[in-house]
């Protein structure tokens, strides 16, 4: 069974593109057949991170119809198993995505035929990003425990629950007030718990299918960066927090360590767990990614 | 957002019913270190209104469960009302664990804020300034700060856990009644800190005029 695992997480520079990278590589290490999607689009460079020089295409392709199928513009990599879809060649625009082409792109990863899709995001929580999170009912957002990336993590999870609950109301049968609440150009921007609030006036009955539909959404986290000082319970902490506080599940996969030797990695645009295997960091990403394989989702 | 309106008391402070006051303590502290307002992981997470209303639930959790008069009636409403099984609680009810050391725990809470409301006083500033300067800090000088910031030493007590005769022998100089060095540095710190001055001056200036006393 395929599993589609989109990887984000609010803030810039926190390590998105490079745990997408090393992750996949280790389960490409385990056998299994994995692609690892650029998404990051207007700011790629998931190719640079693997040492990708010359690249035919990707994406582009796709979009521009000289490739009808996706999985055809996938490129091996210099690891076994690892295939790579690009999406730097695509037009300098390609930031504001046209809503079909949207569509079309998730649409089509959805039909890939790989053990494990990763999805590589952009910072921040534009509509792109929030919908390439929720092609899949389960995502990981990176984080570094830091305020401002905690802060920017919190937003993102709720960014993506807000999304995802329009998403419900949106495509099942609702009240006409909530369906109201939802539709552009609404006077006050809404929040979860108001949408929620109008649903428990308008459409009571209705409120363990919506908690159902959110809880079927699994996020699972990393902290990246770790320092050797640091609570190490912090990851736990957060998982418990969220478990209480959200209706979605939350799961913490692990720390990653702070280790000056990414840095080199990036420089010599290679991959880190190749070069460095048995460094912290990739013992870290080791044990996160045998969790990710150990991880059925009929587990849950 | 789930808020903790749907939790019992114990659920919020994530203790089993049985808990004695010692787990019980030691849970609140937990809840408090995740969810006060300088906290890591909450950071941002909550508005200020949602973090007050949380932070309000667990202190009545906290003082509910740690009185065990409080207690037994929550624990009939709850079994009243078919959230805990009776046999459970009646066994809770049989065999009371001991008792942890407390000194008024209850009202523990109020006096850290109550101190901390007491200070902001210019004048401190001021004397701060002046010891300071001098390089050496004596135990009247200690007094002489903690008094112009209005603070008692039974509340420097309640919040440092220091006990007032430590207390009184560093005010009044009695070398032979203070802790070995690494305690008494420590201790010098808390006290600073409770004050809300500089701890490293304090714990430098007091242990130089240490010195300086023993020398003569």
């Amino acid at each position: 069974m395929t599993q589609i695992y989109p990887i984000g997480g609010g803030k810039g520079g926190v390590g998105k593109s490079f745990i997408t990278v090393n992750l996949g590589a280790l389960l490409a290490k385990w056998g299994k057949k994995v692609v690892l999607i650029d998404l990051d689009l207007g700011g790629s460079n998931l190719h640079t991170l693997l040492g990708i020089n010359h690249q035919k295409g990707g994406i582009n392709r796709f979009l521009n119809k000289t490739v009808k199928n996706l999985e055809n513009t996938a490129v091996s990599t210099l690891i076994q198993n690892l295939s790579f879809i690009g999406s730097s060649l695509c037009s300098m625009e390609v930031a504001n995505l046209l809503h079909a082409h949207k569509l079309k792109i998730i649409n089509a990863i959805q039909k890939l035929s790989f053990d494990y899709i990763l999805l590589d995001l952009g910072t921040g929580t534009n509509f792109n990003t929030l919908d390439f999170f929720l092609t899949s009912n389960q995502g990981i957002f990176i984080c570094t425990p830091e305020p401002t990336a905690i802060e920017n993590s919190f937003r993102f999870i709720k960014a993506v629950y807000l999304r995802k609950l329009k998403q419900i109301v949106k495509r099942h049968s609702f009240n006409s007030a909530v369906k109201k609440a939802i539709i552009p150009p609404n006077p006050e921007a809404m929040t979860s718990p108001d949408i929620i609030e109008i649903m428990l006036k308008h459409d009571p009955d209705r409120e363990k299918f919506l908690r159902n539909s959110l809880s079927e959404f699994k996020f699972k986290f990393i902290l990246n960066q770790f320092r050797k000082n640091l609570d190490l319970t912090m990851g736990d902490k957060i998982e418990d927090l969220c478990n209480r506080h959200f209706y979605s599940n939350f799961q913490f996969l692990g720390n990653v360590g702070y280790d000056v030797r990414i840095h080199d990695s990036v420089l010599s645009k290679e991959i880190f767990i190749h070069r460095y295997p048995y460094t912290p960091p990739a013992m870290d990403m080791k044990k996160i990614a045998e969790k990710i394989i150990n991880n059925r989702p009929w587990n849950h | 957002m789930k808020n903790l309106d749907e939790l019992t008391y114990y659920e919020i402070l994530k203790i089993p019913i049985n808990s004695s006051s010692f787990e019980i303590k030691r849970a609140y502290k937990d809840a408090l270190s995740t969810y006060n307002e300088n906290s890591l992981v909450t950071y941002s997470l909550f508005s200020n209104e949602e973090r007050d209303k949380i932070l309000k639930t667990i202190k009545e959790a906290f003082l509910t469960l740690i009185d065990e008069n409080k207690r037994t009636a929550y624990d009939s409403i709850l079994v009243d009302s078919g959230q805990i099984k009776v046999s459970i609680a009646s066994i809770e009810n049989q065999e009371k664990p001991p008792r942890a050391h407390t000194y008024n725990m209850t009202d523990n809470d109020d006096s850290a804020e109550r101190v901390k409301k007491k200070l902001r006083k210019k004048e401190l500033e001021t004397l701060c300034n002046e010891i300071f300067s001098n390089g050496l800090i004596s135990g009247d000088d200690l007094k002489k700060m903690r008094k112009t910031a209005g603070i008692e030493l039974s509340e420097i007590n309640v919040v440092t856990k220091i006990s007032v005769s430590v207390l009184k022998s560093m005010e009044e100089n009695r070398i032979e009644s203070l802790p070995p060095g690494l305690y008494l540095k420590n201790f010098l710190r808390l006290y600073a800190e409770t004050l809300q001055i500089d701890p490293q001056k304090v714990i430098d200036g007091y242990l130089k005029h240490i010195s300086s006393a023993q020398k003569k």
